[in-house]
């Protein structure tokens, strides 16, 4: 997978544009040429709050095209409320882009893209990049209501056939989305990110059928850049996200914790030990 | 008139600093994790993520939580034990524009001892924090750092293996911090970092659970602020060795908060979290704090609040 923060700084931004999607649905669109530029699909940012008041949140890149980048969340709690409040012409200064990102580069045709929840704002640059290069892509797009299914049309836009269900049947299959990508005929590749459960639900299915799946992991993060170690996951030791740690002859492990915020947050499914 | 800029030097035993910022151990990763949105060279140091004798897996996660007006954490040492990392991780760390400070943790007198000799003979660590205080590791008996008698043992034992600078990070959870100090002191402890985080517990009410794995965490941030500012000014009256004042700072004045206490330098953590521009801030609002009370150094406001600060707050065995 691509390596690290190279070209992340912290930019002071202007808020440009501020949509609500849907009731607890925010997008910030900032006036972030740098951030812009150097983002790539799967990438996040560490918004620090205006007030300085707590910890800085991580949210994805959502989209990044020219001078503009988008922030997308869900109002969670105190921080993301905070941010939800920004108007046009507000200044936000964001850290990143960090963390690893999907890697597009696989040479599968048919892909399948899962997104659950807030897992829709990681993934928007990466079915773009896919669909660019003329593969199929499916979006496999699941809610709790309609009403949170968001921007689905920017997907069918940028070429993705589009399959949602949401838990209450209220729009598309009533059910959960990994349902629908078990009963689907089997893509060459996965990307996905959404509530942990979601996740476990599309590894189980990635390793069953062996297909290559890219997880984006979702988590609390302390510091969003690799010091504090307080956001992790196990993964096999072999793998290449395993952070440097002793083998069990020498008193180590064959599983080990590895950053989400600094190693992940995308991990190939196959690696994770969860 | 024009003044010269305050000094910012200070001096921890034989460690020298160019600025009196320490970032907290555990915070801050090697400092490479934070090198692209902070400028290192306007650092005093950097304290290292604590390493043990053998390896540790850490807790399992949930890891941390946010709570109000700061953070719950139990991350577990999570390190690849002393030899994986003399031999694997420390090399990548020489070269930082600013001192470095090695952590060291344990579960006995004995692996302090081993791992603090260790790692203080090698370059690229400039001094030595003993963490006898982390909240979040299950020891057989008692904490290091609630006991007076072992945190003299450790400092003792780490004392005789080394002559580099020796900070010892003091634990609040205890009922008298002072007697823990005046041991430590008289142990051979060069300085004191005031204070280590605060236990504590959050509880998910739809699951009724723990919402951290290991039940209880350490709170840091600026809801411990006021707990850390009295230990610190009652530490200050107890010894006269040098305090590293932490605790929840996020401003230059909450630092001064400290300084005036009794530290002689300060360390920021959690703060780094909100932004990683905060230290250099710090510094820069400093300087003209001072300066607007024509004021020369940072050393000027130490101990000013605290009528029972003991001076002189030097290291004695040196002629500097």
């Amino acid at each position: 997978m691509p390596t690290l923060h190279r070209n992340a700084g912290v930019h002071a931004t202007t808020v440009i544009e501020r949509r609500v999607l849907a009731p607890g649905v925010v997008s910030l669109t900032l006036d972030a040429p740098k951030l812009a530029s150097a983002s790539r699909p799967g990438q996040y940012v560490m918004a620090i709050p205006p007030s300085a008041q707590s910890a800085a949140t991580a949210l994805a890149v959502y989209e990044a095209e020219g001078k503009r980048a988008s922030l997308l969340f869900f109002l969670t709690g105190r921080r993301t409320r905070e941010l939800s409040e920004l108007r046009t012409g507000d200044p936000l200064d964001v850290v990143g882009p960090l963390g690893n990102g999907f890697d597009c580069a696989s040479d599968a045709r048919d892909v399948a893209i899962v997104a659950g929840g807030v897992g829709i704002a990681s993934v928007l640059l990466c079915a773009q990049a896919l669909a660019r290069e003329q593969r199929r892509v499916r979006l496999f797009y699941g809610a709790r209501t309609a009403d949170l299914i968001v921007d689905a049309q920017r997907f069918a836009d940028a070429g993705c056939e589009l399959v949602i269900t949401t838990d209450d049947g209220t729009r598309g299959d009533r059910g959960y989305v990994t349902d629908a990508l078990a009963r689907a005929p089997k893509p060459d590749a996965i990307f996905a990110c959404g509530p942990t459960p979601m996740l476990r639900a599309v590894a189980r299915i990635a390793v069953e059928s062996n297909i290559p799946a890219q997880l984006s992991l979702e988590e609390t993060f302390g510091c969003g850049v690799g010091g504090c170690w307080g956001c992790v996951v196990p993964v096999a030791r072999t793998s290449s996200q395993a952070p440097s740690f002793p083998p069990p002859e020498s008193g180590g492990s064959d599983v080990i914790y590895a950053r989400i915020c600094r190693e992940g947050p995308v991990f190939w499914a196959h690696e994770l030990r969860w | 008139m024009v003044n010269a800029r305050p000094r910012m030097a200070t001096r921890l035993g034989k460690l020298d600093l160019a600025y009196p910022t320490l970032m907290g151990s555990g915070c801050y990763g090697s400092g490479e994790e934070f090198a692209p949105f902070a400028d290192l060279s306007k650092l005093g140091a950097i304290v290292l993520k604590s390493v043990t004798r053998r390896p540790r897996l850490g807790n399992p996660m949930p890891r941390l939580v946010h709570t109000p007006g700061g953070m719950l954490n139990a991350i577990g040492l999570q390190n690849p034990g002393l030899d994986w990392y003399l031999e694997h991780e420390l090399h990548k760390y020489a070269g930082r524009p600013c001192k470095l400070v090695g952590s060291v943790a344990g579960f006995a007198v004995d692996d302090y001892a081993y791992v603090c000799e260790r790692l203080a003979a090698r370059d690229e660590i400039d001094a030595i924090e003993l963490n006898v205080s982390c909240p979040n590791v299950a020891s057989e008996g008692e904490t290091f750092g609630c006991s007076p008698r072992l945190t003299a043992s450790v400092v003792r034992a780490a004392r005789a293996t080394t002559d580099k600078t020796l900070i010892v990070k003091l634990s609040p959870n205890v009922t008298d911090i002072c007697e823990i100090a005046r041991e430590a002191e008289a142990a051979g402890a060069d300085a004191l970092a005031v204070i280590n985080t605060v236990r504590g517990m959050a509880i998910n009410v739809d699951s009724w659970r723990p919402r951290l794995a290991n039940v209880s965490g350490g709170l840091s941030g600026p809801a411990i602020r006021p707990i850390a500012v009295l230990a610190v000014y009652e530490v200050a009256q107890t010894v006269k060795i040098p305090i590293v004042g932490q605790g929840g700072i996020e401003t230059m004045s909450d630092a001064v908060e400290f300084f005036l206490a009794g530290a002689t330098a300060i360390s920021i953590g959690t703060a780094n979290f909100t932004d990683p521009r905060i230290p250099e801030r710090i510094v820069n609002e400093l300087q003209a704090y001072l300066a607007a009370r024509g004021l020369g150094a940072v050393d000027a406001i130490v101990g000013k609040a605290n009528v029972g600060f003991a001076t002189p707050h030097q290291y004695e065995g040196d002629e500097g």
